[in-house]
């Protein structure tokens, strides 16, 4: 089933690029087709888990991985429908074939959820994050897509991309829009996450990853870290002179660090999140 | 049946024969009724737009159709055969079919690959499809043409780009801020040019366009004549710094636009996008204005390259465009050839079926001592018989491509299983097309 999803998600990267590159409008339905139906088998196999499990199955990184790489696979089909515009897939699916590579050869069962788990708590701050973490995606690509157009229209060299992406206005609300949804999102998980390690029970607890929960944690420093990045960027934005290019820098470099943060940093190196 | 097209284009007549033989003047849907009265045309439909004016018919004799189409187009626009024999062409069949495709396809047009002519075709379609003058051979051949059309559009760049400079002006707008609706325009300086893509920008709906020139009395004009309003010269860094596009074209030798001026303004509208289209020779906007942050400078000669560019590549597009023509044409050629062993094949499975049916006949009464079911089996056995002989010939008939060997064939088959016209005419409600096919053996027996 792990490999089924996968290789949804490998064909419709595929057909994006055909989408893309040809701008033949019958191979982009084909691509949101077998995009949707990646997210439906993805959606299956979550609910099989979470009903084998009894709980959100996403404690552990990998689990977390697979949660991440549905949401955003939905916060995508969610925008390209709203926005009528399919030339982000093509930058969109080749992360998802990555990332569900994860899952797909670590497809051990989820870990049994450690006691300190066990709380109503856990499933709204690892959704929070999770989806904050999409809408950063979203807005990285869309970043990325941004300042590639606005190099060819300010070379005055207008060619592939010019052709196959939407406005320089429209990329811009795009950006700020996932932006801000994302910066929400985190916030919130943030702050849940926060009052939950406040908790009593919580301090009461001998594991010794919830003795971990410090600001001094490298997974809740680099949450912060891109928290404020973020936080900069809006503020940049309304406040301060800057304009739509480097926001649009700021969304892809935010999101460098959140990947580094939820992969590498909670793989190896955090003793507060490592379950 | 044939497929003739006669018509009239800005390839073969001049302006003024088009004007005359112009459908629109007595409407389309008048010379439909007019060519309905001529019962040599079947089927018909009036193509007319201001560079052509065409008419597709369906007629089972070709050669009379031809002269009567002929005779119907001097009639109806009352200028004489001969002047009009100077100018119009003649198609026929699969020659019509490409014509029509290449029409549907914009590559007939005047402007390559501009987009208003599938409409045009769609619409002069309906007008006689509404009116009933459509039948089995135009509504193929129409509806292949907007497929054509559809597949040029998407799948080839034909379309692509404008070409010119005014129209580029306005796509690169479209690409910096998407929708222009709500946007400001400033034009500084009241040349042809800067008329002219002022134009194009009205017509994208933008929220207010200024004009501001050395005299007041020239920006006026100009801003009336565009439905804008007209600006004192030194009112210009307001407008300036509130406009999104602005547009130059002033006499000035000097650069009016400064960097320093360009970056104040910029200050002022908060570094939201600025595009420049600088028109002006000797230029008006300094180079390097260009380099600050969200401003967007492009001058004459970089507008002049991209519509090179864009016709460089439209041109490149051309034999794609043919291409897909080529296909579609050859796909329905055969169709129509098909169509015209219809009537051979009716005959062939008529007089089949008529000897199964006698052969039952005949044996009905030692089969009468059978249960039902028994009968039931021979009648589907013998069914299945003639149904299993007929196959290969039939499709053999309907894939010959070549009109001569198609004659020969039907010849062969009338000679050796003594088929008669009549044969084909008994054929009950079949399909519409085959019966239209068989009709006409019929009405000469």
């Amino acid at each position: 089933m792990h490999t089924l999803v996968l290789l949804l998600y490998a064909a419709a990267a595929v057909a994006y690029a055909v989408t893309f590159t040809r701008r033949d409008p019958r191979a982009g339905k084909l691509a949101t087709a077998l995009l949707a139906a990646a997210a439906v088998a993805h959606t299956f196999l979550i609910g099989m888990a979470r009903m084998q499990a009894g709980y959100m199955p996403f404690v552990g990184t990998t689990a977390a991985v697979s949660f991440f790489v549905w949401l955003l696979a939905l916060a995508y089909l969610y925008t390209e429908l709203t926005a009528a515009e399919r030339a982000m897939g093509v930058f969109i699916t080749p992360l998802l074939v990555l990332l569900q590579v994860i899952p797909t050869i670590d497809a051990t069962a989820p870990s049994a959820r450690p006691e300190v788990l066990q709380s109503p708590l856990f499933t709204l701050h690892v959704s929070a994050v999770l989806f904050a973490y999409a809408s950063f995606a979203l807005a990285c690509m869309i970043g990325v897509t941004y300042v590639l157009l606005f190099k060819e229209i300010k070379a005055k060299h207008l060619g592939f991309f010019y052709a196959r992406l939407p406005s320089l206005q429209v990329l811009d609300t795009m950006n700020m829009r996932a932006v801000t949804v994302g910066w929400a999102f985190l916030t919130t998980g943030v702050v849940i996450g926060a009052a939950w390690a406040l908790t009593a029970d919580f301090r009461a607890s001998t594991d010794p990853r919830a003795q971990a929960m410090t600001v001094m944690d490298p997974k809740i420093l680099v949450a912060l870290v891109s928290w404020a990045l973020y936080s900069f960027q809006l503020f940049a934005r309304r406040a301060m002179r800057w304009g739509a290019r480097r926001a649009a820098w700021l969304s892809a470099i935010g999101f460098a660090v959140v990947l580094m943060n939820f992969l590498p940093i909670g793989y190896f190196l955090t003793k507060s999140h490592n379950f | 049946m044939h497929l003739l097209l006669l018509g009239v284009s800005h390839r073969t007549a001049p302006v003024e024969l088009r004007e005359q033989v112009d459908f629109a003047r007595r409407g389309v849907p008048a010379a439909l009724d007019a060519l309905a009265e001529r019962a040599t045309l079947t089927e018909t439909v009036v193509l007319s737009t201001c560079n052509r004016a065409e008419v597709y018919a369906a007629s089972a004799d070709p050669v009379a159709a031809a002269a009567e189409l002929s005779r119907f187009m001097a009639a109806f626009h009352g200028v004489p055969g001969q002047t009009l024999e100077r100018y119009v062409f003649r198609l026929v069949d699969h020659e019509a079919a490409g014509h029509l495709f290449r029409v549907a396809a914009g590559l007939d047009s005047l402007v390559v690959g501009e987009p208003q002519i599938l409409g045009q075709v769609k619409d002069a379609y309906a007008t006689a499809a509404e009116r009933k003058r459509t039948g089995p051979l135009l509504n193929r051949l129409f509806h292949a043409s907007f497929t054509v059309g559809k597949r040029v559009r998407t799948q080839t760049g034909l379309g692509e780009g404008a070409v010119s400079v005014s129209y580029a002006a306005v796509s690169l707008a479209k690409k910096i801020f998407g929708d222009l609706s709500g946007l400001n325009v400033l034009i500084l300086g009241a040349g042809e040019m800067a008329k002219l893509t002022a134009v194009h920008l009205k017509a994208q709906e933008v929220r207010r366009i200024s004009v501001a020139s050395r005299t007041l009395r020239s920006a006026e004009r100009l801003a009336e004549e565009i439905g804008g309003e007209a600006l004192e010269w030194q009112h210009v860094d307001t407008a300036l710094a509130r406009s999104e596009i602005v547009i130059t074209a002033t006499g000035a030798t000097d650069p009016v636009l400064t960097r320093a001026r360009v970056e104040q303004a910029m200050r002022k509208r908060r570094d939201r996008p600025l595009f420049l289209i600088d028109i002006a020779l000797p230029r008006d906007v300094a180079p390097d204005a260009g380099d600050i942050e969200q401003v967007f400078l492009y001058n004459i000669d970089d507008l002049r390259t991209i519509v090179n560019e864009n016709l460089a590549r439209r041109a490149a597009e051309l034999e794609r465009a043919e291409a897909i023509v080529r296909h579609e044409v050859a796909q329905f050629d055969q169709w129509l050839r098909s169509r015209g062993a219809v009537p051979t094949v009716v005959a062939l499975r008529r007089r089949f079926e008529d000897i199964r049916q006698a052969e039952l006949q005949r044996l009905e009464g030692k089969l009468s001592g059978l249960p039902p079911e028994a009968k039931a089996r021979v009648d589907e056995i013998t069914h299945l018989i003639v149904e299993k002989l007929l196959l290969t010939p039939t499709e053999q008939l309907k894939s010959v491509s070549d009109e001569a060997a198609a004659v020969a064939y039907a010849d062969a088959l009338n000679r050796l299983f003594g088929l008669t016209a009549t044969d084909a005419a008994r054929e009950p409600a079949a399909e519409d097309e085959d019966q239209r096919a068989s009709s006409k053996p019929g009405a000469l027996s």
